[in-house]
């Protein structure tokens, strides 16, 4: 039994005043996601206005249909296989950036602001981009490589061109957050190592990695949730042709444009769910206490 | 369990749950207008009809909802309309430039009842969707008044259930643009363009996978003959060989080098660019590109005219039509002054006005005869032509996903991913299962 303690009284306050904005944030943020699941379970289409009845069987009909629609499936693995390679070559990419900009040299300052840049563009001015310097007539990648591919009308280049776009525009996001994350490490450290006798890949490996975890499991996190629900980039870049379809691009062309509102929630549910799984597996890997980590060691 | 995990566990549930919120409705697509379904079938029983002598004595306020102005036409028309007679005021409710968003805007305004648009500017693919829905007034009274004025192809757009349910007001149709220092006049037949093409620089035009290449597929289909869907509107008749031969050209073309490299990522600014970069003998493409095209400094200023789409050989000639129609709510408070102004924007001296002073092409047929315009543009005879041989696309509150059936399949035709017959058999199949869910 709780030990009444001065604290109480206290508590209860603070609950009351913080009961408004946990009020408005369940309206807004928490009832879409109920109104959102109680669509997927039924078949709900404005095409037939008011038309809504349970999605057989037991409401899960949705959820059924997108098992067994190629569509759906296809989208799913664009997204994961973009996912994987796009977060792979941006932890790498970004990891080198970053250790190339904590070394202290001239000009340094200049470096991480410039380094920025093509984080700062949007990404659908960042998609144009990339869709003119790939067009096969007129961009300069084909006068380049001297060839004559139609790189967005093919099927695995179009992905290729998509990763190559994601990775430009968010190295330099994972670099930042992971050069944050290396000025934390002690330089006594390295300095000790480098008396033990440790060579450059060795300190590497022992030194910099595990103590670079909590900063690279943070971004990893980030990066990956972004790129299970990238949209905009495929939007604009192809309009989802070619096998660069995700599953938000999915779930918005068949809100949008079918208007088949049962069918598209089922999609973003799974959606959700997906990142949800990612999420609490990137978690688990953790041990659920990412400052821990660093202090066991 | 820590704080920590807690605090991260709560950090990744937001993360997580805008994705799930994003589930909300954004609504988008239409209906098409057009030749299928001017058969009745009783779908819009029980529409409010418009009475045409409900204009005389009409006062009040009258809302009209449309896009962003940007080109400021409307904005000028309205400020006339207001000085012209004091007993209705009228005013404008602009929304975004996105057309979907318009859409979603207006619609959500007849899902509440809400009568705050009197009049719509609808584009044309979204007619028979709000028909459906009993949103617009069924305008048949006012329509036949005014028949003998406008293009008899811009009706089609208003057609649905056998009554008429907007008045077109503004319309477009594509162009077939050609090189006067290589072609010394347009070709007579579609094979000929290619033939022609094959012997210069090619052709080049919108075949990206999207309702752009619906319009540029439809404008041969058409022309050789082929339908989409049936009179009613509930079958799809893709799958035809009219269809198949005009996709087999369109294929051969792509196949033998005729048609720009890469033409099935192209959407209009792209095919554009290539043409004004001196590369394409023949482009397709909308009025717009014709002053651009002309401007000093791209590489085909002076050397290009515009031509009406040429026949397809052993068939007939065909366009597509775009544009915009004025659809007045049906829960509107004031339907008559709803109608005079809808009345005043589609008059004579209005139009002319719309196509001299702003290049938007007119629905009555008077205004391409206007002296100051023939002197504006030396085009407009070709366009008045043009919209003459137009028709509408497929009129389907389903619209979005015929669109989709089309061009998906189309595009990987192009690609040469599948063979024409293939691809137009799926177009059926796929066109069919969506039009059974209505």
């Amino acid at each position: 039994m709780r030990r009444r303690s001065r604290g109480v009284p206290e508590r209860r306050l603070a609950w009351f005043m913080t009961a408004p904005s946990i009020l408005l944030i369940a309206l807004v943020a928490v009832w879409p996601i109920i109104y959102a699941i109680w669509l997927s379970m039924h078949e709900y289409s404005l095409v037939s206005a008011g038309l809504s009845r349970w999605a057989s069987p037991i409401g899960l009909g949705n959820y059924i249909d997108a098992f067994g629609d190629a569509e759906f499936r296809d989208a799913a693995v664009v997204t994961l296989i973009f996912t994987v390679a796009s977060v792979a070559l941006e932890t790498v990419i970004g990891l080198a950036m970053a250790m190339t900009m904590a070394m202290a040299f001239k000009g340094q300052g200049v470096l991480r602001t410039v380094v920025l840049v093509p984080w700062a563009v949007l990404t659908v001015v960042t998609a144009i981009m990339w869709r003119s310097m790939f067009d096969s007539n007129l961009g300069f990648v084909n006068t380049l490589l001297g060839t004559n591919t139609v790189w967005l009308g093919t099927e695995p280049q179009a992905l290729l061109v998509m990763i190559l776009a994601d990775v430009w525009k968010t190295a330099p996001f994972m670099a930042l957050l992971l050069l944050a994350g290396l000025q934390v490490i002690p330089g006594e450290i390295y300095e000790a190592a480098k008396v033990d006798g440790a060579s450059a890949w060795q300190r590497f490996k022992k030194i910099t990695l595990p103590l670079l975890m909590p900063a690279l499991l943070v971004a990893l996190i980030f990066r990956t949730l972004d790129a299970l629900r990238i949209f905009d980039l495929p939007k604009v870049l192809t309009n989802g042709a070619n096998g660069t379809t995700s599953l938000s691009l999915l779930a918005q062309r068949t809100f949008q444009e079918n208007r088949l509102y049962g069918e598209g929630a089922a999609i973003s549910i799974l959606t959700f769910l997906l990142v949800m799984a990612v999420s609490f597996a990137y978690i688990r890997l953790v041990g659920g206490n990412i400052r821990g980590m660093t202090e066991d060691r | 369990m820590s704080k920590r995990f807690l605090f991260m566990l709560c950090a990744v549930l937001a993360c997580a749950a805008f994705v799930g919120a994003c589930g909300s409705d954004d609504d988008e697509g239409g209906g098409g207008g057009g030749d299928a379904a001017t058969e009745e079938t009783g779908v819009t029983e029980g529409a409010k009809v418009i009475d045409p002598a409900s204009m005389d004595g009409a006062t009040g306020d009258v809302t009209f909802c449309l896009g962003k102005d940007t080109s400021g036409d409307k904005t000028a028309a309205i400020k006339r309309f207001n000085e012209s007679q004091s007993e209705i005021k009228a005013d404008m409710l602009e929304f975004s430039t996105s057309a979907d968003e318009q859409r979603t805007q207006f619609v959500q305004r007849q899902e509440a009842q809400s009568g705050e648009c009197d009049v719509f500017y609808a584009d044309v693919i979204w007619t028979a969707e709000f028909a459906s829905q009993k949103w617009i007034f069924d305008m048949t009274p006012y329509t036949q008044e005014r028949e003998g004025d406008l293009i008899p192809a811009t009706l089609e757009t208003v057609n649905y259930d056998g009554k008429t349910w907007g008045m077109p007001q503004q319309t477009d149709a594509g162009f077939l643009y050609y090189r006067t220092d290589q072609v010394d006049e347009p070709p007579a037949t579609w094979q000929e363009t290619y033939e022609v093409a094959a012997q210069n620089d090619g052709i080049v035009y919108q075949g990206a996978p999207y309702e752009g290449l619906t319009c540029n597929y439809l404008e041969l289909a058409y022309a050789a003959g082929g339908e989409i869907l049936s009179e009613d509107g509930k079958e799809s008749v893709i799958d035809s060989p009219e269809n198949v031969a005009a996709l087999q050209l369109m294929v051969d073309g792509v196949k033998d080098g005729t048609a720009a490299n890469g033409v099935t990522t192209y959407m209009e600014e792209e095919s554009r660019r290539y043409f004004e970069s001196g590369r394409a003998t023949f482009m397709r493409n909308w009025p717009y590109a014709y002053s651009l095209g002309q401007k000093k400094g791209t590489k085909v200023s002076g050397k290009f005219q515009v031509a009406p789409f040429p026949e397809f050989e052993g068939a007939g000639k065909a366009a597509i039509l775009g544009g915009h129609n004025l659809v007045i709510s049906q829960f509107s408070e004031n339907p008559g002054g709803a109608l005079a102004l809808v009345d005043f924007l589609t008059s004579e001296e209005e139009q002319v006005i719309m196509f001299r002073d702003y290049s938007l092409a007119p629905t009555i047929a008077a205004a391409y005869d206007d002296a100051s315009v023939q002197k504006e543009f030396d085009f407009a005879p070709e366009l008045k032509e043009s919209v003459g041989q137009a028709r509408s696309r497929p009129v389907s509150p389903l619209y979005p996903q015929v669109s989709q059936a089309i061009y998906k399949n189309v595009n990987e035709a192009l690609a040469g991913k599948v063979s024409p017959e293939e691809a137009l058999k799926t177009a059926q199949t796929e066109m069919q299962s969506a039009l059974e869910t209505f």
